[in-house]
């Protein structure tokens, strides 16, 4: 259960953010691209399923792609998650102000004020966890909960107060994308489903990993897409789908409440939905600066990332060092909030840059992995395989590789502010990890440090 | 009765005294002494994380236990357990080790000016899979101010 309140954690928050930035491009297509993506997003849990209870460490999809094809490919995985928890920081404490201007409207209609409370979230939770405040999972157990109780309630009322299959339908073809529009917001769209890493992640801190992750994902899968199928129907039943890009764009969850008829229910649903949005965006904000530490010290223990960014504090015992970095670099991405509220939907592009990347390689692993250590023990193994040369080649991760890798490489065709950004966090890293390699000149299988040691 | 004992311990006044009744229990029973040190990982770090610091204090305190049982002529297992808290860690480890007591010595602690146990105690009471004996050593009745234990 902690597990899969995890992944629901990060996965169920980008509903209230995912919806807006998939209906800028796709319009009245969002349901479509969501589908579509949520058909990847099946084989990408499938991919991660088998590689997770097969290697239950903390580097997630970086673990797999390092024991599949060495150090390099390793650091390339791992930076490229960073990039993913970075964004994940930025664009869940981006989004949190507007829910929120429910109680007070200038958090939603000033930049200024909105963008200041989200940095002021990053830091509070920066300091939180260079403190290292104890968390309980109930916490993320509780929040989960009524999480999905909430959205279930709004799909469910929504569909006996607002579905209008006539509606919806002549919204949809009305609105309907050109082709490039369509397949951007399907790559668009996988920004909705991105919290596989932290379920992931989380598997060396479960009893029995080969067991329960296989088990959470599933059962994310299933509360993912039914949740968001059903809100995405519902959303376009509520609103058009221009409305829902622009005046809803950021928190499209909460137009949905603005437009369900029956007063006393709006009453309830419209501060009830601001308060859990809010607390489920500060939850992922949260996880995303967790994950991020926790995927640098596990990279510093291979020597993937400088020393410095995994020294640990003397007294709070927590790697602040990264803490701080990330922390900073997610606070200079929600900077221009200040002047241009319209870079959100580049924040989302630049999250799936990451963490398509970070999908790509988890695929290709697990395939690779299928060929180089056939015999190694997998605890769940992905079915519908091909058989190659004598090797069972999972046709789920075929499909996922060259769908994920078709997906990036058009939105780094087509989204500039990504294609610069996320090639240049890139760029940067292997900048540092050839200095790396430089300054240690050692095989590179002897990089194992320990990143407390000076 | 008690043929293996758990003591868990965390430095404190307490912990001295505790594995030497521990080893006298063992003894009647020609039982078996584990103590177990636990170090507590912090969420923003992965659970294997090697801090060597908080490694090495750990491995102190079981020394200085080691000593104690060694007055006691009896030979004790140690063995340090990272965990995120301490209380679930206790009761994993003595339902893997198939423990008959879980011995714990607790030293005098207030919390918001009134006597307090912590969270280890009352979590390990509630969840154990076998017997508890909590052991506060006489004299330490007053306020300890500055120790590393958690219990």
């Amino acid at each position: 259960m902690a597990v899969f309140s995890a992944g629901y954690g990060n996965v169920g928050s980008s509903i209230y953010y995912a919806l807006g930035i998939v209906a800028l491009v796709a319009m009245g297509a969002t349901p479509v691209a969501l589908g579509v993506a949520g058909i990847l997003f099946i084989f990408t849990a499938l991919t991660y399923a088998e590689g997770t209870a097969a290697i239950p460490e903390a580097g997630g999809s970086a673990s797999f792609t390092r024991r599949a094809f060495g150090n390099t490919a390793g650091f390339i995985a791992g930076w490229a998650l960073m990039l993913s928890y970075i964004v994940t920081i930025s664009i869940s404490a981006f989004t949190i102000p507007p829910y929120l201007s429910f109680f007070w409207e200038p958090f939603k209609s000033d930049p200024a004020i909105g963008t200041g409370a989200s940095i002021a979230i990053v830091f509070f939770l920066m300091m939180i966890n260079i403190i290292g405040v104890k968390e309980t999972s109930l916490v993320n157990i509780g929040a989960t909960i009524i999480d999905i109780l909430t959205q279930v309630s709004l799909v469910v009322i929504g569909f006996i107060t607002l579905f209008n299959p006539s509606v919806l339908i002549s919204r949809i073809i009305d609105n309907w994308p050109s082709a490039d529009n369509l397949v951007l917001g399907i790559a668009m769209a996988t920004i909705a489903y991105t919290g596989i890493e932290t379920m992931s992640q989380m598997a060396e801190e479960t009893k029995k990993p080969e067991r329960s992750v296989p088990r959470a994902l599933v059962m994310m899968i299933i509360a993912v897409l039914v949740i968001f199928a059903g809100i995405s129907l519902v959303s376009l039943s509520a609103m058009p789908p221009e409305e829902l890009a622009s005046e809803w764009a950021r928190d499209p969850v909460a137009g949905i409440a603005y437009y369900i008829p029956v007063q006393i229910i709006r009453v309830v649903l419209e501060p009830l939905i601001a308060v859990l949005a809010g607390t489920i965006l500060f939850i992922a904000t949260n996880a995303g600066i967790i994950g991020i530490s926790r995927l640098t010290f596990s990279q510093g223990t291979h020597g993937l990332v400088p020393r410095a960014l995994s020294k640990v504090h003397n007294r709070f015992k927590t790697p602040y060092v990264a803490i701080i970095v990330f922390c900073l670099i997610a606070v200079a991405l929600i900077v221009p909030g200040f002047f241009a509220i319209d870079m959100f939907s580049d924040m989302g592009a630049l999250y799936a840059i990451g963490s398509l990347l970070a999908f790509m390689s988890a695929h290709a692993a697990i395939i690779s992995l299928r060929v180089k250590e056939p015999e190694m023990p997998r605890p769940f193994k992905i079915g519908w395989n091909i058989r190659v040369k004598g090797r069972d080649i999972p046709v789920s991760a075929l499909i996922g590789l060259l769908a994920t890798f078709s997906i990036w490489v058009l939105l780094l065709v087509n989204q500039p502010y990504s294609r610069w950004i996320g090639l240049g966090w890139m760029f940067l890293g292997l900048v540092i990890y050839l200095i790396l390699r430089w300054i240690r000149r050692k095989p590179k299988d002897q990089w194992v440090v320990r990143p407390g040691e000076k | 009765m008690f043929k293996k004992i758990l003591v868990p311990v965390a430095g404190t006044v307490a912990d001295t005294e505790t594995i030497k009744l521990a080893c006298r229990l063992a003894k009647k029973d020609k039982g078996k002494v584990l103590a177990v040190s636990i170090v507590t990982i912090k969420r923003a770090l992965p659970l294997d994380a090697e801090i060597d610091s908080e490694i090495k204090k750990a491995e102190d305190i079981l020394d200085s236990v080691e000593t104690a049982a060694d007055e006691e002529d009896c030979e004790i297992e140690t063995d340090v357990l990272q965990s995120r808290e301490v209380g679930p860690a206790i009761v994993d480890e003595a339902v893997e080790r198939s423990v008959s007591l879980i011995l714990m010595g607790i030293a005098y602690k207030q919390r918001f000016g009134q006597f307090s146990l912590g969270e280890a105690v009352p979590y390990v009471l509630k969840n154990s899979p076998c017997p508890v004996i909590l052991y506060q050593q006489y004299g330490s009745g007053k306020p300890v101010s500055g120790q590393s234990g958690q219990l």
